[in-house]
């Protein structure tokens, strides 16, 4: 904790606001005003320029009736649910170079994990979307080799009648209506995250060799050491990685936006609310629209980090 | 750790299985860059009748990166601009910020920073479209200056929050005794909180550095001129104008990564440390 000080001592140390006052100007000027503006004209019909016009709460009432609004929503619970399946990796390869005995190789995979992270992101996004090309693609490719594709196709015919994988036709994954979820399900097979990774790892290092030798005693297998043990240990970090995972969701929308465009791909089928927001002010050009669709989306994030840190506990 | 030089029973022997899994999945997690190395040299002919192996180092084609560099060499160097300015001034803004929050409770310093931690909760897509209006109306729009700014505003949030922690647990002793010498507050902040907190600088160095070479989001919204692009635009445009050529783009796709690939292997250890330590976990 800081050291409490005395109001004389503090005016004898006026000098040391000038050290929080750039950070502070700056957080005022491009965080906070943008913040308050936005909220503001988000009770405006207002397309970017000077010219507005005060409308009450017709962007609210709008965005209440909005379908594709509301669709994106959806969309972004089925993505939720995906990431959340897809934290399941992460988890495994934690406890896998865990339980390693070779403190080398500990290292080492450590460093492994990390490499992803120095390509830029981006770069990462557009080879992945050369994967899914459906004729130069490794996706594709990959499925025909291994006669997966005579598998989706049957699946197709016989079961989900979707008529997108057909024998003979490449699979057109980010232009098919119907797969452009599942391709974005799919984006970033194994789903190892890094950063979740080596989390897991960092809670994961306060288990003792004595548990480990007691839990052998008494013969326990290795899922058992793993629910008994290890996964009550990184439950904090799960659970930290969880609720940040869905604020990121809530946030985020650059995946979408440059894999399927602004209108979120064929039949508007990857639509999440970000970019709904981000398409209605630099496509439509109604930014007091997209104001309040933000302000609703702040709320929601509001709400959960205060569900979050109501229920869910973060030791320091 | 503690445990691993043991030899327990029962985990030894699934050593190997382990290793096989996890080779497994980092060959799969490390194909994209695989296929960036291999097809950077290679045309789209060669790709298409041999696409999963290397091609035999007589057909590379180097002229890829030649011309890679020339689509790609400008985003960089404007990128490493803002990159480099923009974390060195949020990191000092930041050290500054923290230590006003650690040093003492000073009045008003409670109200202070919960107005910075708040921010952390802010999503930037509410504040983009007010942001563009302001910049335009500085006629920051189309500048450099604009993505510098706003990612210092941006980023030392994240790290006045770690940097406050880590001052608190300086010794106290060591203020004192500066103090004692006449060392103002700026001398104690470079004599004693920098030193202290190295490590943690460095990692935190190195994470707004990634962010902000990774940052497309605003660069897309205010950038115009193609000159003035960074890597973020630049790659998009590029993936938008070049379709055709696979080979040329994984170059530019190849060089866009050399900065940080140089970086990482300088500063590994402070790296795959920081991120493995508590700095992150916030």
């Amino acid at each position: 904790m800081a050291q409490p000080i005395s109001n004389r001592k503090a005016l004898h140390e006026w000098q040391l606001y000038l050290f929080v006052l750039p950070s502070l100007l700056l957080v005022l000027v491009f965080a906070y005003y943008p913040a308050l503006s936005a909220i503001y004209h988000s009770f405006f019909d207002w397309t970017g320029g000077d010219f507005k016009q005060f409308i009450r709460f017709e962007n609210f009432t709008r965005a209440l009736g909005d379908k594709t609004f509301w669709a994106s929503f959806i969309t972004l619970a089925i993505l939720v649910v995906a990431n959340v399946v897809k934290m399941i990796p992460s988890i495994f390869m934690a406890v896998l170079i865990h339980r390693l005995t070779s403190d080398r190789w500990q290292y080492w995979y450590r460093v492994l994990l990390v490499v992803p992270m120095i390509v830029p992101g981006l770069v990462t996004l557009f080879i992945w979307k050369f994967f899914y090309d459906p004729s130069l693609g490794l996706l594709n490719a990959t499925l025909d080799a291994t006669g997966i594709k005579t598998l989706l196709v049957a699946l197709d015919t016989n079961v989900l009648q979707w008529n997108v994988f057909r024998e003979g036709v490449p699979i057109a994954w980010l232009s098919e209506p119907l797969l452009i979820i599942p391709s974005l399900i799919l984006w970033g097979f194994p789903w190892i995250g890094a950063v979740g990774v080596l989390i897991y790892l960092a809670g994961l290092q306060s288990i003792g060799t004595e548990v480990y030798e007691a839990a052998d005693l008494d013969g326990a297998s290795s899922w058992q050491k793993f629910v008994y043990i290890e996964f009550p240990l990184i439950m904090t970090q799960v659970r930290l990685s969880l609720i940040l995972m869905i604020i990121g969701s809530l946030k985020d929308f650059g995946l979408q936006l440059l894999l399927l465009g602004d209108g979120g791909g064929a039949g508007g089928r990857g639509m999440v609310p970000g970019l709904w927001m981000y398409n209605r002010a630099f496509t439509a050009g109604e930014f007091g629209y997209a104001c309040a669709l933000g302000l609703i989306l702040f709320v929601f994030i509001l709400a959960l980090t205060w569900v979050n840190n109501t229920y869910v506990r973060v030791e320091k | 750790m503690s445990h691993a030089s043991t030899t327990s029973v029962g985990r030894k022997p699934s050593d190997t299985l382990s290793h096989i899994i996890i080779w497994a999945i980092f060959a799969i997690e490390l194909l994209p860059f695989y296929m960036m190395l291999q097809m950077s040299v290679k045309t789209n002919t060669s790709f298409m009748t041999n696409p999963w192996l290397p091609a035999p180092p007589a057909d590379w084609q180097w002229s890829n990166f030649s011309y890679g560099l020339g689509l790609i060499g400008p985003y960089i160097a404007n990128t490493v601009f803002v990159a480099t300015l923009g974390t060195a001034a949020s990191l000092f803004l930041a050290i500054c910020a923290a230590y006003f929050f650690a040093r003492y409770r000073m009045p008003g310093s409670d109200i202070l920073f919960a107005m910075f931690m708040f921010l952390m909760l802010m999503p930037g897509v509410a504040n983009i479209v007010p942001l563009f209006t302001l910049l335009k109306s500085m006629n920051l729009l189309n500048t450099l200056w604009a993505l510098i700014i706003v990612g210092i505003a941006g980023g030392q949030v994240f790290a006045i929050f770690v940097l406050k922690n880590f001052i608190e647990e300086i010794p106290k002793d060591l203020f004192e005794a500066a103090e004692i010498d006449g060392a103002s507050h700026f001398q104690q902040m470079r004599n004693v909180v920098i030193p202290m907190s190295a490590p943690i600088i460095g990692t935190l160095a190195i994470l707004m550095f990634l962010g902000k070479w990774n940052d497309f989001m605003l660069p897309l919204i205010v950038m115009r001129d193609k000159e003035l692009f960074t890597l973020g635009v630049g790659l998009i445009y590029l993936n938008g104008e070049y379709v055709k050529q696979w080979g040329r783009i994984m170059a530019a796709f190849l060089i866009a990564s050399m900065p940080l690939i140089i970086m990482f292997l300088f500063t590994m250890k402070l790296f795959v440390r920081g991120l493995s330590g508590g700095a992150v976990k916030g």
